[in-house]
């Protein structure tokens, strides 16, 4: 018990000393001069941002190995300690301390008790076994799939496996010698850092409890102490993001230019954790370019410092996602970089149910500030006190702190959940108590209120439900008293299902699940419906497997004169509402009332989509080619014959809910409809007007469902009972082609016993 | 220089839409159905299935280790029907003495669909089967059928004052 209690310290304290080790070297290197409190938050999160890259280096040399992650720790450590001893020419000149006195400063006593109270039960927490949804989910998950395959490798499966993993790569150090719950201790040192970063401010500004106060008021806010102490990423984004700010400021008062290195890695960085990061690259290049505008200095030179070091960090990450996954902000660019991996509605479907709210809902700021229920987390009531920000408006330091926080605030407005909001409260935490900057008490004031209000005893006195937040502190579990798997069983949900897959699906057995569950704490690869393009298509079979609505019960017959044609086209013509898709599930081609059967010889071809056209012609009523995103004029489905085939009939077979699509016939000729000649070759229609004709269903489409994931390597699938349709394979397994392996409350496991059908 | 960005970003929409454009495949393997397929056409839910809870609609005691179940006055189970040709109501279930006793002669309707299949008078207490084909019109493919049973009287434990209705066993469709 005291080696599984140790064990996440141990590789959670390696990872820490190492990134501290690194951003130390780093600094000495640079040899910018800064002041002593600053040179712990600014050398951890730089080191971090290179411990980072290193560690994606050896992902991509696929030497990822327990033994060469401890070398890579310990070399880093050993490098920033004989650089430390050595190397004393290229020591930073530490800056002037500013004048600080304990004694003449008691507050300070009473920021640090409440900073220390908070500490513990924010070490306590991630201490414990990893429970969050997130970080037991993907963030966990793909870095244990990573480090058990020693490297990368395309995970087209899973749309976060096109997350850039800036954090997870240190955390994939932790995790592999501390397991579950070391990664969420290095998070909590990102907020440690943020928060000694924030004084270190204040005692750079000269007011040392202006930095102290907004440091708390950040640290003690219920959802990021929530997410610091989970194997989560947004505290991580706001340190970094501080830091960005807090070089620029480093660079424009010291005028070193090698400050901007820092800046432009950090930036990067700031995208290599998290996508929408990438705001503080051009941040960083507008800010030293207008810095060097002003003082009628060349500016080229230092964009193009901080533009390098900003693409060294972040092109990794695209590069990556390019190659696996055909699109380099992967899953964001499916629009644009079309990809067989991720469907366009996903992408827009993700993005709509990213917002808990429009931004336009009065609701909005009580949900933020004091419930939390719907936007996932809460910030306190002390935020009510923003418009005091406005206030800091007057002068330069606050101008500067809300900017930088506006730019990071952007993009918030595209996920509107409280924990989205944790990059910016530093700068809006400062530029509140800027205002109060001669009012120390008041500032103490407010920080302890706000301390006061996000102490979970009195949180659960005064919010109900409770929200996305810590409720006590789990001391037994993080101590291993208390069993992971007893304390994940009651805290987790979607850990039962991950141990029920794990004990019952054999090693490499694939599983499909319709609804997220704490895939890190399986072996199993779990495939999740809406996750990709191809879990989607095995979803939509199984929906289309009980939902009638969804089944091919409708066909849509063209007739025209018979003709020879070698090309030929579906063209969908009407603008569908937003969201609403276009379907085929079979087309085929009739001449004399007889199907002219498919040959090899045929070419198929769609657009959009074209990598799933084969579901127009593979004869299954599971197995639909669609348009994954809102169908549009012009869309269609060819058919290259090869040579010219007579025919005289289309049949689309199609399911009600593609009934509002708007169809006709084309195909590549000098003569239309009306036979009216072209000059040259074009696409001309031959019909339009369909009959439409309801039909009876094929008895087949559960087990034809099955036959689709089983030819697509999945053997297994976890339906939970609050799954849509989850009845439907309760009430007669056998009908699907599927038998149950385990159930537990709430859950079944089925293995798919049909095996008849290739990919 | 300046030109270098929008070049990136024009070269890659056109690999990328050159990509998405060029892609053409060839008809793939035809599915067939498959020989032995024969999806049940309803089913009879005992009492100790895993799922039979998820099946109750009404007057029908909660999980329990036992393989029967004390019923309330009108028990009920909902079934997925697949076919509505062949079917037969049936439904296994005891009148125990404890409460017969008291009851007397119990009479119980059967009913699908709150069409009223039968009526059965019971003067004896001890296991009964009672099972009759259903007339396909009371049902619709794909839909749930309500398979249930009504007693004109109860026995009221005088201690609790809870109602017994039935023991049951198992209850359905079959064809």
């Amino acid at each position: 018990v005291i080696g599984e209690a140790l064990a996440p310290l141990w590789g959670a304290a390696l990872t820490i000393a190492a990134c501290y080790a690194a951003g130390t070297a780093l600094i000495s290197r640079l040899g910018t001069s800064l002041q002593p409190a600053e040179r712990f938050p600014l050398a951890f999160v730089l080191g971090a941002a290179c411990l980072h890259l290193t560690m994606f280096t050896v992902f991509a040399l696929k030497i990822a190995t327990r033994p060469v992650l401890f070398a890579l720790a310990i070399g880093v450590i050993g490098v920033a300690i004989w650089n430390h001893v050595q190397n004393n020419r290229v020591q930073p000149r530490d800056a002037a301390p500013a004048k600080f006195s304990w004694t003449e400063n008691p507050p300070a006593f009473g920021y640090a008790a409440i900073f220390i109270v908070f500490t513990v039960l924010y070490f306590i927490t991630a201490w414990a076994p990893e429970a969050s949804a997130d970080g037991s989910g993907y963030h966990l998950e793909l870095i244990s799939r990573y480090l058990d395959a020693h490297g990368f490798f395309p995970i087209t499966t899973n749309l976060y496996a096109g997350f850039a993993q800036g954090a997870e790569m240190l955390y994939a150090m932790a995790f592999s010698f501390g397991g579950h719950a070391a990664p969420a201790v290095v998070h909590l040192c990102f907020a440690v850092a943020l928060a000694f970063a924030m004084l270190a401010y204040g005692i750079r500004i000269g007011k040392w409890w202006v930095g102290a106060a907004a440091a708390l008021l950040v640290y003690v806010t219920p959802v990021v102490g929530k997410d610091a102490s989970a194997a989560y990423i947004d505290v991580a984004s706001a340190a970094i993001a501080f830091c960005v700010f807090y070089w620029l400021e480093v660079w424009d008062e010291s005028r070193d230019d090698r400050a901007l290195i820092a800046v432009g890695l950090l930036a990067g960085y700031a995208f290599a954790t998290k996508l929408t990061g990438g705001a503080l690259v051009p941040y960083a290049l507008v800010f030293a370019a207008w810095r060097s505008w002003k003082r009628r200095e060349g500016m080229m030179k230092r964009v193009l410092l901080i533009g390098v070091c900003a693409a060294w960090m972040m092109s990794p990450w695209l590069v990556k996602n390019w190659i696996y996954l055909g699109d380099p902000i992967f899953p964001f660019g499916a629009s644009v970089f079309r990809n067989p991996n991720m469907h366009v509605s996903a992408i827009e479907e993700f993005v709509a149910f990213s917002h808990g709210y429009r931004i336009t809902d009065q609701r909005l700021p009580v949900e933020l500030f004091v419930r939390g229920d719907v936007v996932g987390g809460f910030l306190g009531p002390v935020f009510l006190a923003l418009p005091l920000a406005l206030l800091s408006l007057r002068n330069q330091t606050g101008r500067r702190l809300l900017l930088a926080g506006a730019v990071v605030m952007i993009p918030f407005f595209a996920n509107l959940h409280a924990r989205f909001l944790i990059p910016v409260l530093p700068f809006l935490s400062i530029a509140m108590i800027l205002p109060l900057s001669n009012l120390p008490r008041a500032a103490a004031a407010l920080a302890a209120f706000h301390a006061l209000a996000s102490w979970p005893p009195v949180v659960r006195s005064y919010i109900n439900p409770l929200p996305w937040t810590l409720t006590r502190s789990p001391l037994a579990a993080a101590l291993r008293r208390e069993t992971q798997d007893g304390y994940l069983r009651r805290t987790l949900p979607g850990y039962p299902q991950a141990r029920l897959i794990e004990a019952h699906v054999p090693e490499q057995g694939r599983v499909f699940a319709f609804s997220g569950i704490a895939t890190s704490y399986t072996s199993r690869e779990v495939l999740v419906g809406h996750m990709a393009a191809l879990n989607q298509n095995m979803n939509d079979a199984l929906v289309i497997g009980w939902d009638s609505e969804s089944q091919p019960r409708m066909t849509i017959v063209f007739r025209f004169a018979e003709r020879a044609l070698q090309r030929i086209r579906i063209v969908q013509t009407a603008r569908l509402p937003l969201h609403q898709q276009w379907g085929v599930h079979e087309l085929r081609y009739y001449r004399g009332g007889v199907e002219i059967p498919r040959s090899p010889a045929w070419r198929l071809h769609a657009s959009p989509n074209p990598w799933e056209v084969q579901f127009a012609f593979d004869n299954s009523p599971a197995t639909r080619w669609r348009t994954w995103e809102t169908a549009l004029p012009g869309m269609y489905i060819e058919t290259d014959f090869g040579t010219d085939q007579r025919l005289d009939e289309v049949r689309v077979e199609t399911s009600r809910t593609d009934r509002d699509a708007k169809l006709q016939v084309e195909t590549f000729s000098k003569t239309d409809e009306t036979n009216k000649t072209n000059e040259k070759m074009q696409w001309v229609k031959i019909a339009s007007d369909p009959e439409q004709r309801e039909v009876s269903s094929a008895p087949w489409f559960r087990r034809a469902a099955t036959d689709e994931l089983h030819a697509r390597g999945v053997e297994y699938l976890l339906i939970q009972d609050r799954d849509f349709g989850a009845a439907d394979f309760d009430e007669d397994p056998e009908s699907w082609g599927l038998e149950i392996v385990a159930r537990e409350s709430g859950m079944t496991i089925y293995k798919i016993t049909a095996h008849k059908v290739t990919p | 220089m300046k030109r270098l960005p929008c070049a990136i970003v024009l070269l890659s929409t056109a690999l990328s839409t050159t990509a998405c454009q060029d892609r053409w495949y060839s008809v793939p393997p035809q599915r067939q159905p498959p020989a032995d397929y024969h999806p049940h056409a309803a089913r009879v839910v005992n009492m100790d299935d895993y799922d039979a809870d998820l099946r109750f609609v009404r007057d029908i005691a909660p999980k329990t280790d036992t393989s029967w179940r004390w019923t309330g006055q009108r028990p009920a189970i909902k079934i997925k029907v697949r076919a509505i040709n062949n079917l037969t109501y049936t439904i296994d279930f005891t009148l125990p003495d404890i409460t017969f006793k008291y009851t007397g002669p119990v009479t119980v309707a059967f009913t699908v669909n709150d069409h009223v299949l039968d009526r059965v008078r019971y003067d004896t207490a001890g296991y009964k089967h009672f099972e009759k084909e259903v007339p396909p019109e009371w049902l619709t493919i794909d839909a749930d059928a309500i398979i249930g049973a009504e007693l004109d009287k109860m026995w009221t434990s005088p201690g609790d004052g809870k109602s017994f209705g039935i023991i049951l066993t198992q209850m359905g469709l079959k064809q």
